[in-house]
């Protein structure tokens, strides 16, 4: 098999806050470095950092503080957090912000004084959501993307990842195995350090927010070479997703919070609210109570007739719904329903992963060479995610990477001989599709997603977790055997949809597995069977690895309450409880 | 693949495939009520021609990965629904024009990118991530010219629909152009002037022929044509020595 070779200092995957940051700080550590940022798809415009909605969390006002933000996180996050690195995350987060504006040229929306304006967001003690307007993560990628194409920055654009390769020395990581996507040919490149930024993203559910072109594959290259993923079992649900029917890109993706905040209303499928028989707060309760809720519904058969529920604005006058919400009233006229005076139907959509890849505070994991930044990665967010934490996260420790890689070469960085082994497993690992006779990968994609929303999903007991364990196994074995017609191997997205659904499938287990060993609820993760929190002082998280790069092995390891202990707080009042009544 | 059914239930469909040479071939889709071209592109792929070559990511309108030619016209396919641009139940979908030809359905959007940096279409800091952030009031004129240009995500739908463009190799192109209009507003930016020089030299504002189809064909409603006409003026009035700070 041809292979062209590359070498360069620093290789960083992925484009979104983390790759990029990571890119521009590397290059302002030390000018003279060769960084590559290699892209599945175009450089910053694939992954979700664009897609941001809600804004920026950062304790800028002097009424709020860096041990309010941290609280907030650490209650959000159910005390599972790892507390420096949620300290870390609050602290950075300053700096990148005046960064993003003051460097980058981000520009923040302001109050009429022209100070900076800093919204309401649920689960905040205060109100520190920095914005522009509802399209933050528009404004932060493209201000990016300008600095990095500016700069003599390499680009490997339609470039996917396939594996890590260590050293054949087994010093640490070589480099990197790659298919170039444009051309179907594989690429390896040696890099003196390389960053893991590519995302995670639960695409593997029936209904998913994140950008199509994800699929764990970040998660999946370090799960195979050995590294431990925590906290697996967090995946977090948005409550409402567009529900637009079958072979439908758009369905999944998100309406936005703030409807339900304004006082949207959810209807089952009988046209009757019933958000006040779960909780109080009814349509404003928190995103999973509202969840677990409409799922409920779901299970009931009290569906719309594509089997969600439907969202209501017009009660609120269907001229100020379309004022006050414009982006999502126009997204869905496009999709051919009418927000802002009929109604549309929606389910939970799986959002966001907080687990990920184990990674230390200056972003270097267990594999001398790798770096690790932002959804990749695990042990910030615990058991759910504050919105706006989320770009918080990428980009503050996506900028870090960048500083560490930098000194990492300097220090210690030389080009190694790739294991050819490992090598060659990759490559085999690739070009498996093409020696099995072609079978439905569709089909195999559509039972993977319904077998992950059904079994590992908003609900979850351990009969069921069991059965989509074995499901897990069985699309595992079916995958080995559905091949691919070979030929055109250029920009062939079909034999990405395959190396998706193995990636996928590969993560699909450590959730499925992380979820039947945590035997409580809390945050994102909910137990019928153990419906309590269990004793916040003996919080355990979860760590997944695979021995010999297959079978799964778990562990439950003792949190450490570096900071602060539950029962303890680092400030007056109640962390986690909006300020005001968010709108 | 169907074949069978009334044109209410089956879209015919024409795909560019291959390079600048190729061919047309054609799909029967099953047309359905909620449906984008992006939804009929990707059917086509995972039933009926697996290598089919095309580019999406987000979805939902905010990445601007998808740009097609739909029916003769520029278009995201993530957020076109099949209704408003094939009534009579045909579609021809083919690569965007004005930029290199990659495969079928893709091409190559590093020369739309490079002319953003021609256009000196990026940041200069006047301030550094140790200092405050400048206060600006939202509504002053300068600013509101920003922000009526900034949310562009730069999909190259106005610089496949420019004729200037297809005429004029050199010349910048409405998105670049428009993000040069939003930074010399920026009362923040250090090198407003260079902007404008960027902007308004060779291939730059002065090309422009207000056509006015970058504003016919802009997504998120954007008006490049009165940005460059503000650089056109801007770039007169520092002759006169009356240009940005």
């Amino acid at each position: 098999m041809r292979i062209e070779h590359l070498d360069t200092d620093i290789l960083i995957l992925g484009s979104g806050g983390a790759g990029l940051f990571a890119a521009l700080h590397a290059v302002q550590a030390n000018p003279d470095l060769e960084v590559t940022v290699a892209s599945k798809g175009l450089l910053g415009k694939s992954g979700c950092t664009r897609m941001v909605q809600g804004g920026y969390n950062v304790a800028l006002d002097p009424a709020d503080s860096l041990e309010r933000h941290f609280m907030d996180t650490i209650v959000g996050g159910k005390w599972l957090p790892r507390q420096d690195l949620a300290w870390r995350l609050v602290e950075g987060a300053v700096e990148r912000v005046r960064e993003l504006e003051n460097e980058l040229g981000c520009f923040f929306d302001r109050n009429p004084d022209g100070s900076l304006h800093q919204k309401a967001f649920a689960g905040q003690s205060f109100d520190r959501t920095v914005h522009k307007g509802d399209l933050t993560g528009i404004e932060i990628i493209n201000r990016l993307m300008e600095q990095v194409w500016a700069r003599d920055i390499k680009r490997l654009e339609e470039h996917r990842a396939v594996a890590l390769i260590p050293a054949a020395d087994g010093s640490g990581l070589a480099g990197v195995l790659m298919v170039d996507i444009r051309t179907g040919g594989y690429r390896l490149a040696r890099a003196k350090a390389v960053l893991l930024a590519t995302g995670g993203g639960p695409t593997m559910y029936r209904f998913h927010t994140p950008s199509g072109d994800k699929s764990c594959d970040g998660m999946a290259m370090a799960l195979r070479a050995g590294l431990a993923l925590r906290d697996m079992e967090m995946v977090q649900f948005h409550p409402t997703g567009l529900l637009a029917g079958p072979d439908t890109r758009m369905t999944g993706t998100v309406l936005e919070e703030g409807l339900r905040g304004a006082g949207g209303w959810l209807l089952n499928g009988d046209g009757k609210r019933f958000m006040a028989a779960y909780d109080r707060a009814g349509e404003r309760a928190t995103r999973d109570v509202v969840s677990r809720s409409i799922y409920a519904e779901m299970r009931a058969g009290r569906t719309t007739s594509m089997g969600g529920v439907y969202i209501q604005m017009s009660h609120l006058g269907p001229q100020d719904v379309a004022k006050r919400f414009p982006g999502m009233v126009t997204r869905c006229a496009d999709c051919g329903f009418d927000l802002a005076g009929g109604r549309v139907e929606v389910v939970p959509t799986a959002h966001y992963m907080m687990g990920g890849v184990e990674f230390e505070i200056d972003c270097t994991t267990a594999l001398p060479g790798l770096f690790a930044a932002g959804e990749d990665c695990g042990g910030v967010h615990g058991a759910n995610r504050l919105g706006g934490n989320g770009v918080a996260n990428s980009t503050v420790f996506g900028g870090i990477a960048g500083e560490e890689m930098a000194a990492y070469v300097a220090r210690e960085g030389a080009w190694k001989d790739p294991d050819a082994a490992a090598l060659d497993a990759g490559i085999v690992r690739a070009e498996r599709p093409y020696g099995l006779k072609p079978g439905d990968l569709g089909a195999l994609r559509e039972r993977l997603l319904g077998l992950m929303w059904d079994e590992v999903g908003i609900l979850r007991t351990e009969v069921g977790l069991c059965r989509g364990l074995e499901g897990l196994a069985a699309l595992e074995a079916e995958l080995g055997e559905t091949g691919l017609a070979d030929g055109d191997r250029a920009f062939n997205l079909t034999w990405h949809d395959w190396l998706n659904l193995e990636s996928q499938i590969a993560v699909s287990k450590v959730i499925a597995t992380a979820a039947l060993a945590r035997e409580d609820s809390r945050g994102a993760h909910f137990r019928e069977d153990f419906p309590l929190t269990g004793d916040l002082d003996t919080t355990r998280f979860t760590r997944v690895i695979a021995i010999d790069g297959a079978d799964l092995a778990l562990d439950m390891v003792p949190v450490a309450f570096t900071t602060v202990r539950p029962g303890e707080s680092l400030i007056d009042g109640d962390a986690g409880a909006p300020q005001t009544v968010i709108p | 693949m169907p074949s069978a059914g009334s044109p209410a239930e089956t879209l015919s469909v024409e795909v560019w495939r291959g390079r600048d040479e190729g061919r047309f071939e054609r799909f029967s889709v099953p047309h359905r009520a909620s449906q984008t071209v992006l939804d009929v592109v990707t059917w086509i792929q995972r039933h009926a021609e697996p290598a089919l070559a095309y580019r999406f990511a987000c979805r939902v309108g905010v990445c601007g990965s998808c740009a097609m030619t739909v029916n003769g016209r520029p278009r995201w396919t993530c957020r076109t629904h099949v209704s408003k641009v094939a009534a009579d139940g045909h579609l021809r979908i083919e690569p965007l024009r004005n930029l290199p030809r990659i495969k079928d359905l893709a091409v190559d959007l590093a020369p739309f990118f490079e002319k953003w940096q021609r256009a000196q279409g990026r940041f200069t800091p006047s301030r550094t991530r140790y200092d405050g952030l400048a206060e600006v009031n939202p509504d002053a004129p300068a600013r509101k010219a920003v922000d009526a240009g900034i949310e562009c995500i730069n999909c190259a739908v106005c610089y496949a629909a420019c004729d200037v463009v297809s005429w004029d190799d050199e010349y910048l192109g409405p998105a670049a152009l428009n993000r040069a209009w939003t930074l010399v507003n920026d009362a923040r930016d250090a090198d407003r002037k260079g902007v404008l020089r960027a902007a308004s030299r060779g291939g730059g504002c002065h090309t422009c022929h207000s056509h006015g189809s970058c504003v016919e064909h802009c997504p998120v409603g954007i008006n490049p044509t009165a940005g460059i006409a503000g650089l056109k003026r801007m770039s007169l009035l520092a002759l006169l020595g009356r240009g940005p700070e």
